[in-house]
């Protein structure tokens, strides 16, 4: 009698198991091939470049707009784990959702052949999103012609972020106090004024003071290595140097840039100013070291250091906060700001699992329209943004609260298309800033005192004021460039981070009189790395992207 | 009495041919009077097959340019090119030698360790400070990697570590020491670390062994006036040493898993040429650029070693007449 009742329990789950998949397949559009239906429609989205809250885009303010206008939700999916992982296993059953976004792991996604050609698909059915990615139009084919993907960001003139979320070197802001706000440009200067503090300061909080610290954790070892080529005065280009004129690229790890830095920081080490532990902390551990207030200075990226940034912040002692200073070796021009670059090797994809391309293109052509641009970063007007008389978007302070507010983002459908859908950057039609992050009618409301008094000091409006304009480089960034799996150029970069992560370290913590040694000895195992097959390839792309530039 | 010596002769014959004609027609037989027997193992089996054996197809992979999500007859083959890559490679050389470094100090040091511990602990009379002891001792085996290396990482640190902070007040050292930047220290602190995680969790199955040793042997040693050490030596050890020998012999075929989180956690730029192993290498080199055809290479290399260990460390048991795995 169990038995029997167990073997019908069993049929029944199975029963309702197949009824579940059967019933999934069905919502996942039903296609009429004709695309002009607004009938209610739902597509899956599959995010794998950042965490987030799984749902459906008709559930928040936003997303159920853009379902009246085109019938269309999104189921969203976002990644948990290991982002490779995944991938691989939606490349290796073949199933895909709908639409998506594979960030890091798009080369594989691109080398299974998952996405579609959407080029037709754009000529037919995608008028404003040809008039938005128009410019970039070259920029986007892949090798063989195809347009796979749609990056992100289509550029739309240039804006400069008021606040330093690209590299910088970073001072305490109590140091400039004390030393009476002085302008400093070079990087003498700059070791100088933290030196001179430290000697008056050897103590913050009951804990010793630490000069000058480095982020090297894992991958983040950029952090350290890309210095020399910003104190050169260039863009973060990855591992290479362009030359403005001949537009050959150049490896600098190797060259006198980054023996200089080094030496500087060797010497830094040997006063005792530099912190041993660089070397050894993770990523958490470096946070915590720069949230503590007792580092007066460090070199990183401002998107990389935001959590100790915030910290800091909330923690309300101004002084132990952070300034972002444009420091070069010599006070030459900087270029510490990002040119206006095209970012073509990440992006948002129709997969060939996808039933109605047809529907789905419509959907994020109807999206990149200006007006539904606003409403997905600027949101609702009066609510979460106001115009004044002269048609400038400003926040109030209770708009602003109310927009940092993961609960109202959620709600609102403001953190569902923050990023990662078909989008622009830069500045609309009308002149103001297409996220409301890069309004500097937006950055002062979000300004302490504390912030004010310190621009005001330096006679800036926004932080980003003290950094040069970027210069016109069409190849930027090169880091963006596809290098083949497992090719020569690949491994040379692997082999390449791998030596320096092994020399830096002893070239920074070498006796001062030892550096030229252990420089020569690094210099002799670079010399046998395929340096050629990197610089080869980035020649080629550099000189790919200036044609597909002068086409435009 | 002829009849029934006869019969008894009978009885005695009987038996004997009965068990030879058995096994001689037998197979059959003999499976189903185990046939319980054989439909439990059955599962283990097919499992052993489907999850060990199968998947050896994938070995091709290693010969080919292996790209996913595409069929067998699109590879290119290319031949013995990964195993070229990865023998010409001096970083290849390198992470070996860390995996064998690091791998003979845990090997050396679980053992020691282990069977020491099992040993203090079996001496133990009062029965829960024996219990809490064994508890304490195989709590950080459940920690995860990532816990444990943070305590690690945080006990060896410049200025709160309480390794440094112990050293310098004991006069051991003059100045707190930078422990994960003395490249040259990583497999010692590697080993150290692998055994306060898993020197507990190794001891039981030693103190099971000694569980089973007949109490008798001990009384009569008592008796004879053995000291706590004569009954140890004499008792203890040899009694535990075919279940040694069986594990030295397991654990010589993992020798180029010299595990990976520890190594991955605790590694920085200052270490690395110390502390990265084979798994990080394939990781990096092999995953980490969609060169799954070399990291295969990898693995049919660790593969091969690992027999050779496995059969050497066996036959050597063999010829000592020790107890084997096969």
């Amino acid at each position: 009698m169990a038995k029997k009742f167990l073997s019908v329990l069993l049929m029944l789950i199975l029963l309702i198991a197949v009824a579940g998949c059967e019933k999934d397949k069905e919502t996942s559009g039903n296609a009429d091939g004709s695309g002009d239906s607004k009938d209610k429609v739902t597509f899956t989205y599959f995010n794998a470049a950042s965490p987030g809250k799984d749902g459906n885009t008709n559930e928040t303010t936003i997303g159920k707009i853009f379902e009246d206008q085109t019938g269309v939700n999104f189921k969203t999916e976002y990644l948990v784990g290991d982002i490779n992982t995944k991938i691989g296993t939606m490349i290796a059953s073949g199933k895909y959702p709908d639409v998506l976004v594979p960030d890091i792991a798009i080369d594989k996604v691109l080398d299974a052949g998952a996405f579609i050609d959407l080029t037709e698909l754009i000529e037919e059915h995608g008028p404003n999103i040809k008039k938005l990615y128009g410019p970039h139009w070259e920029q986007m084919k892949d090798k063989d012609g195809k347009i796979n993907f749609l990056p992100f960001a289509a550029k739309q003139g240039f804006i400069k972020d008021p606040n330093i979320t690209q590299g910088a070197f970073w001072i305490q802001r109590g140091i400039l106090k004390e030393a009476g706000y002085p302008k400093i440009k070079t990087l003498d200067e700059y070791f100088a004024l933290l030196e001179d503090y430290q000697k008056k300061h050897p103590e913050v909080n009951g804990a010793s003071t630490i000069g000058f610290t480095a982020l090297t954790y894992d991958w983040r070892f950029f952090a350290l290595s890309n210095v020399p080529n910003h104190l050169a005065g260039y863009p973060n280009d990855g591992e290479v140097i362009v030359d403005m004129k001949t537009h050959k690229t150049d490896v600098y790890a190797d060259n006198d840039i980054t023996k200089r830095y080094l030496k500087e920081l060797n010497e830094l080490n040997s006063k005792g100013l530099f912190d041993k532990e660089s070397f050894v902390a993770n990523y958490d551990e470096y946070l915590a070291k720069l949230a503590s207030g007792r580092v007066l200075g460090f070199f990183d990226y401002g998107w990389q250091v935001n959590q100790a940034l915030d910290n800091l912040k909330a923690a309300g002692n101004d002084d132990l906060r952070y300034m972002p200073l444009p420091i070069t070796f010599d006070g030459q021009k900087d270029q510490y700001i990002d040119p206006p670059a095209f970012i073509n090797n990440r992006g948002i994809g129709i997969t060939v699992s996808a039933k109605d391309p047809v529907r789905i293109i419509k959907y994020f052509d109807n999206m990149v329209k200006e007006e539904n641009q606003k409403l997905m970063f600027w949101g609702i007007k009066d609510e979460t943004y106001s115009v004044d008389d002269k048609g400038r978007f400003f926040q109030t302070e209770e708009q602003y609260a109310k927009t940092s507010d993961e609960d109202f983002r959620d709600k609102s459908g403001l953190n569902t298309f923050e990023y990662y859908w078909p989008m622009g950057d830069m500045l609309y039609s009308d002149g103001n800033a297409w996220v409301p992050g890069k309004q500097p009618e937006v950055a002062q409301v979000a300004y302490t005192d504390g912030d004010k008094a310190i621009l005001e000091a330096y006679g800036v409006k926004v932080f980003s004021d003290l950094f040069a304009d970027p210069d016109d480089r069409p190849w930027y960034p090169t880091w963006s460039a596809v290098v083949e799996q497992g090719s020569d150029a690949q491994i040379f970069g692997q082999r390449k981070t791998d030596l320096t992560k092994v020399y830096f370290p002893k070239l920074v913590l070498a006796k001062p009189g030892d550096f030229d040694k252990v420089w020569d000895e690094y210099i002799k195992e670079f010399n046998t790395l395929d340096v050629k097959a990197l610089e080869d390839l980035m020649d080629k792309v550099v000189e790919d992207r200036i044609k597909a530039a002068a086409k435009k | 009495m002829q009849i029934g010596s006869k019969a008894a002769v009978k009885e005695v014959i009987n038996p004997s041919v009965s068990i030879s004609t058995k096994t001689k027609k037998s197979f059959f037989q003999r499976m189903m009077s185990q046939k319980a027997l054989l439909a439990m193992s059955l599962p283990f089996l097919v499992w052993l097959v489907i999850f060990k054996y199968i998947p050896l197809w994938g070995w091709s992979i290693a010969f080919q340019d292996f790209k996913p999500a595409r069929s067998l007859l699109d590879q290119e083959w290319i031949g013995l090119e990964h195993f070229k890559f990865l023998f010409s490679d001096d970083n290849f050389w390198r992470v070996l030698r860390n995996t064998i470094g690091m791998s003979t100090i845990n090997l050396v040091l679980g053992f020691v360790t282990a069977i020491g511990l099992a040993l203090l602990i079996n001496e133990i009379r009062h029965i829960r400070f024996k219990k809490s002891v064994q508890t304490i001792s195989y709590l950080p085996h459940f920690i995860s990697w990532v816990v444990a290396a943070s305590i690690v990482s945080y006990s060896l640190s410049l200025e709160n570590g309480i390794v440094n902070i112990v050293l310098v007040n004991l006069g051991i050292i003059d100045e707190p020491i930078l422990w994960l930047g003395k490249e040259k220290w990583f497999w010692v602190i590697n080993g150290l670390t692998e055994v306060w995680k898993n020197v507990g969790w190794n001891t039981i199955i030693y103190l099971a062994a000694i569980t089973m040793i007949d109490p008798e042997q001990y009384e009569a040693a008592d008796i004879d006036g053995a000291s706590r050490f004569q009954r140890i030596k004499h008792i203890t050890l040899p009694s535990l040493q075919p279940t040694i020998i069986i594990l030295l012999i397991m654990n010589l075929g993992y020798i180029l898993e010299s595990g990976f989180e520890a190594q991955y956690l605790l590694g920085n730029p200052m270490n690395l040429a110390y502390s990265e192993n084979l798994d990080i290498y394939v990781l990096k080199y092999g995953m980490s650029m969609g060169n799954f055809s070399l990291a295969t290479a990898a693995g049919i290399f660790k593969t091969v070693v690992s027999f050779i260990f496995l059969f050497t460390a066996n036959h050597i048991a063999k010829r000592f007449g020790q107890p084997r795995l096969f």
